[in-house]
């Protein structure tokens, strides 16, 4: 029986074949466009290192003025002034890893002539930074705390940097000079991709760093400080801090630099107490005028509130969704009108002794195999349009980022490829239902005599 | 006409009708949502220029070795890029037309309640209009002995004069001559006169974006700031800038100390103004034009299918003395009514989706004759659609009907 | 009032061509009442096509109520049927989703009366063939009968000049083909040209004269005398 329907709903699919490639394509194209942006979010939505990511956690703490607003959520808190970050990386804490991050940059250049400098974006951190977040490393390895404390010239190089600078080779313990100050490469990455950027709260997909030196050389250095300055409204225009003031800098009240701990479950209640005790002790020194607040978040839970921010993506994925659904109706309507026209046929072929279950067979069969074909062409047609939004991209950052960079943000994997089969078969089935119901319940006399 | 008996036959095939008339409702509402949105975007985009910008050569090098004499770079820039056979001229600038950075605001009276006009102050030295290829329209340019050069923090004074551009003399002195007047440029500072008015040229991102593209002022001055040297706007010989831009960068290497972070022809600039939203626009059109596409064709699939399905009728009607005509008119009356309803239906749709885009965009973007033209392309669109299959549905022979069914 | 002067079709394929009439010469004048018979394949399809106008012809002419409708345009042609004549089919050919009274609505539309004008003639029709009551039901709630009464009312709404009935009994049962032939033979009466191409010899008999075809050629038989007998009782 299942051969015969089979059959009966290939004749079918092949009766008017214009008409079902129309429904096919509708499906595809729609399916395309919606799996294009399904794929987008999914990949943007996906958490950076996830099986540590839950220890890894934002460290605010709520040194405003009285007068600040309330916060909700990290997103509305500052970050951490210089002196906190100095003495948090003091607590005892045993098990307890912290480091902090600020984004500099300067121009990276070698003693070469044919090697032209280079403006790369740069973070200053400390040792703790590569041991807490796995960073790979091709060459080497990161400096340990020594460096910290007295701030050498040491420097990692991401492997991009590495290959432009030393064609590639093990370039650790050679010399290279950011601005114009003379640093050894201690540690050269391997390829380290992150789904979204989090260590300097960018979230940014796609734009990694290019080195890492020692926070206290950076200082020393005075190098640009690329951050946002939450100072007290006392503190007029901390735009001055980029580039100045450091002194000042150091002993204010600004908070920019981002903190991070790494704490694994059972050291988080200690953490929170010991950072609860800070502040208390911070308040008899005249400090923390507010109530005593700090906020620890986890990537997972940053990511949360960052993804609820409504962009412009968005605005294309709530399009994609209603341009699926049109293609979706104008599928079943096709479908509706085709299946309409045979209630003759099946009228006869129910008083012939067929029985709806095999009327719903055969129809079944039709539908499904439209949203089989619908589904691989809609695969298809997701592939070209993520490369054609790579492609999008990539002008649109006047061609600053890399196609390699991006290409991570714009694959589809197994799971979006399952994702699309159900979306496909599910979607036809569920718009099939109305017609199939329609067609199976053609009673068997109805349609045989005469009109 | 028949809008009676289509209505009952529509009522016969209600399953159908719904169908098309949500998927009218819901192309209408993503389409005009696009083209809002497209619109919104596209505002003031791609502008004229008013420079020859293909001609002209940005050179942005920055010095990370501070102990370099900047004033001394400048002169040995100067003539090393005067020196290339195809340059014409060179000015050192620190702001670049299409890329110009911040707004300054500006003001007509020293009071400290004056009005703020929002603009980009441009220097450059006496070559700069000539770079541009400025044409004068009152007064003079700047002479070579009024450009004052230093580093930004040690200046004794700031220039006394400044040139303005058309647009910004129409906005400050809508109805007097704004030769000869005086402006300041900062609060507190010594005001400045008015020298000579010039033709209009791009500024940059930030004043487009408000309507206000062509606002700006040039001062006679040759000045950097730390890092930061001037940059040079090169103005080079028709077609050849494309092939002198690593010569340019060569050049600008020749000084210890320093990066060249970007030498471009300024219609890569211009492009770089545009691109963000530019792509954006283009992938809503490319998929509203998809969408219409698969519109269009499901409609003239339905329609030539529900022909075959009618043949008999359209038979018996022209038996009955139905005209060709008559019964192409019926079909398209038919998808008239449809398409209509659903045009209603997603003319509150739309609405909706543009105040929800307002709210998302802060911009309000809500324009009913956009919205119209919409429903009325789609109907166009969807009349053809059918227009095609219901003139085959015409010629189904009238001698059908004495067929036994 | 339809006069056919050596009229022939023939249909043509790559491979043969088939003459389905050959030189008909035929004159039915008004008021008759005119049978036509013969076999499956004689030509009897044809005939009815061209005479109600829904095909051309390549040979001869054709007078229609004094006209010739040779070299007519589909317009002319269109307007001439759903001004000059009225069908019956044997499959009834209602449209299905509207009610009787648009249903014979239908030709009145394409003559382009008024509204009232409509809804009387409508109305009228309706009553001729008994079924004012179901002016608003569709043609799915009537049995066969019923259906072919509705597309008689909708064939002499318009008053036509001729009445062309296809079978018109052909799906009925034999009282409601009584009822369908009474009726056609009242509207007959009252002065309607018919024309009913039947395979039913005792139908054929209740005509004035019988036409018979055979092999796409006419032969024009003289009246039986019994069917004058029995229309007189």
């Amino acid at each position: 029986m299942f051969a015969y329907n089979l059959k009966l709903a290939f004749k079918s699919l092949n009766d008017r074949p214009s008409l079902t490639i129309l429904m096919v394509a509708a499906i595809a194209v729609g399916l395309g466009l919606f799996m294009t942006m399904l794929t987008l979010s999914h990949q943007a939505g996906k958490i950076p290192m996830p099986h540590i990511s839950k220890q890894i956690h934002l460290v605010q703490l709520d040194n405003r003025e009285v007068t600040a607003d309330e916060a909700e959520n990290f997103n509305q808190m500052v970050d951490l002034t210089y002196q906190d970050t100095q003495n948090l990386l003091k607590l005892p804490s045993a098990g307890v890893e912290q480091t902090l991050a600020w984004n500099t940059n300067g121009i990276l250049n070698v003693e070469e002539q044919e090697i032209q400098p280079q403006r790369s974006s740069v973070v200053a951190t400390n040792q703790a930074f590569f041991t807490m977040f796995e960073v790979p490393f091709l060459y080497g390895e990161g400096w340990d705390s020594d460096a910290d404390q007295f701030s050498q010239a040491v420097i990692v190089l991401s492997k991009k940097s590495n290959d432009y600078l030393f064609g590639g080779i093990n370039s650790v313990g050679k010399q290279v000079r950011l601005n114009t100050h003379v640093l050894t490469v201690i540690g050269v990455l391997d390829d380290w991709f992150l789904a979204r950027k989090f260590y300097d709260r960018s979230y940014y997909q796609a734009w990694p760093d290019q080195a890492f030196i020692p926070s206290n050389f950076a200082f020393d250095s005075d190098l640009p400080r690329n951050a946002r300055f939450d100072c007290w409204s006392t503190t007029t225009n901390p735009g001055k801090f980029r580039t100045n003031y450091l002194t000042e800098l150091k002993t204010s009240e600004c908070a920019w630099i981002t903190f991070w701990a790494k704490l694994p479950n059972h050291n988080l209640e200690d953490y929170k107490t010991q950072l609860g005790q800070y502040i208390d002790s911070q308040k008899r020194l005249g400090r923390f005028p507010r109530e005593n607040q700090y906020f620890l978040t986890n990537i997972n839970d940053q990511l949360e509130v960052i993804s609820n921010m409504i962009g412009r993506e968005q605005m294309l994925g709530v399009i994609s969704y209603m341009f699926f659904a049109v293609c979706l109706i104008n599928a079943v309507s096709i479908l509706l009108a085709k299946f309409m026209r045979r209630t003759k046929e099946v009228s006869l072929r129910r008083a012939l002794g067929a029985k709806k279950r095999t009327i719903l067979q055969q129809h079944l069969i039709e539908v499904v195999f439209i949203g089989i074909i619908g589904g691989l062409f809609g695969i298809l047609f997701s592939y070209i349009g993520l490369q054609a939004m790579l492609r999008v991209s990539l002008y649109a950052s006047d061609y600053v980022r890399t196609a390699a960079d991006l290409m991570p943000y714009h694959q589809m994997d197994w799971e979006m490829i399952m994702m699309a089969f159900t979306v496909s078969v599910s979607c036809t089935l569920l718009v099939g239902l109305y017609p199939i119901w329609r067609i199976c319940n053609v009673s068997p006399a109805s349609q045989l005599k005469a009109q | 006409m028949e809008i009676k008996p289509i209505f009952l036959s529509i009522k016969h095939n209600k399953a159908i009708a719904m169908l098309v008339i949500i998927q009218v409702a819901i192309t209408l509402t993503v389409l005009s949502g696009s083209l809002l949105m497209t619109t919104s975007t596209l505002k003031e985009w791609n502008l004229p220029s008013g420079i020859p910008h293909n001609n002209i050569i940005s050179a942005v090098p920055e010095f990370y070795d501070l102990e370099v004499d900047v004033r001394q770079s400048l002169v040995d820039d100067l003539a090393r890029i005067e020196a290339i056979t195809e340059v014409i001229n060179v000015s050192p600038v620190t702001q670049r037309p299409f890329d110009a950075q911040g707004i300054q605001t500006i003001y007509l009276e020293a009071s400290a309640e004056a009005q703020e006009y929002e603009t980009n102050i441009f220097t450059g030295d006496a070559n700069l209009p000539e770079v541009l290829q400025l044409s004068l329209i009152e007064g003079r340019f700047f002479r070579e002995d009024e450009i004052v050069v230093g580093q930004r923090d040690e200046l004794p004074a700031m220039p006394p004069i400044v040139m303005i551009s058309e647009a910004m003399a129409k906005v400050l002195f809508p109805d007097n001559n704004a030769l000869g007047q005086t402006i300041w440029l900062e609060k507190g500072a010594a005001p400045a006169e008015i020298i000579g008015i010039y033709s209009n040229f791009m500024n940059g991102e930030n004043l487009n974006y408000f309507g206000q593209s062509y606002r700006t002022i040039l001062q006679p001055l040759v000045t950097w700031q730390n890092r930061a040297d001037p940059s040079y706007l090169i103005r080079v010989e028709d077609g050849m800038a494309d092939g002198l831009l690593e010569t340019i960068r060569n050049q600008l290497y020749k000084v210890d100390g320093r990066y060249v972070n970007r030498v471009e022809v300024l219609t890569r600039t211009q492009k770089r103004m545009y691109d963000g939203r530019g792509s954006h626009a283009i992938m809503l059109l490319v998929i509203s034009s998809v969408l219409l596409l698969i519109t269009a064709f499901g409609m003239a699939g339905l329609v030539s299918f529900l022909v075959t399905q009618r043949q008999k009728q359209i038979g018996t009607r022209r038996a009955l003395g139905a005209k060709k005509w008559d019964v192409v008119r019926y079909f398209m009356l038919e998808n008239g009514v449809l398409t209509t309803i659903g045009i209603v239906i997603g003319l509150v749709l739309s609405i909706a989706f543009a105040f929800v885009l307002t709210e998302d965009s802060g911009v309000n973007i809500l324009d009913m004759s956009y919205i119209f033209a919409t429903a009325f392309f789609i109907i166009l669109v969807n009349q053809l659609a059918v227009y095609l299959p219901a003139k085959k549905a015409a010629n189904v022979a009238p001698a059908i009907v004495t067929r036994s069914a | 009032m339809l006069k056919m002067e050596n009229v022939s079709k023939i249909y043509r394929t790559n491979l043969i061509e088939t003459h389905a009439l050959r030189k008909v010469d035929l004159h039915i004048g008004a008021g008759e009442f005119v049978s036509v018979t013969g076999p499956s394949g004689s030509g009897k399809t044809t005939f009815l096509n061209l005479a109600g106008l829904l095909e051309t012809f390549e040979e001869g002419d054709f007078y229609l109520d004094g006209q010739n409708v040779k070299g007519l345009n589909d317009n002319q042609l269109s307007e001439l049927r759903n001004e000059k004549i009225g069908f019956i089919f044997q499959s009834f050919n209602l449209l299905q989703e509207l009610p009787l009274f648009d249903n014979v609505d239908v030709p009145l539309r394409y003559r382009g009366f008024n509204a009232k004008e409509r809804k009387d003639r409508i109305e009228n029709a309706l009553e001729i063939v008994g079924l004012s009551s179901r002016m608003q039901h569709l043609p799915t709630q009537l049995s066969g009968g019923q259906q072919q009464r509705v597309a008689i009312a909708r064939a002499i709404a318009g008053q036509p000049k001729f009445l062309l009935a296809d079978e018109p009994t052909g799906n009925l049962d034999s009282l409601m083909a009584q009822q369908v032939m009474e009726l056609l033979e009242k509207i007959n009466q009252q002065g309607t040209t018919i024309i009913m191409v039947t395979h039913d010899d005792q139908l054929a008999r209740r005509a004035h004269r019988n036409i018979q075809i055979f092999d796409g050629q006419v032969s024009d038989l003289a009246q039986d005398q019994t069917d004058v007998l029995i229309k007189s009782e």
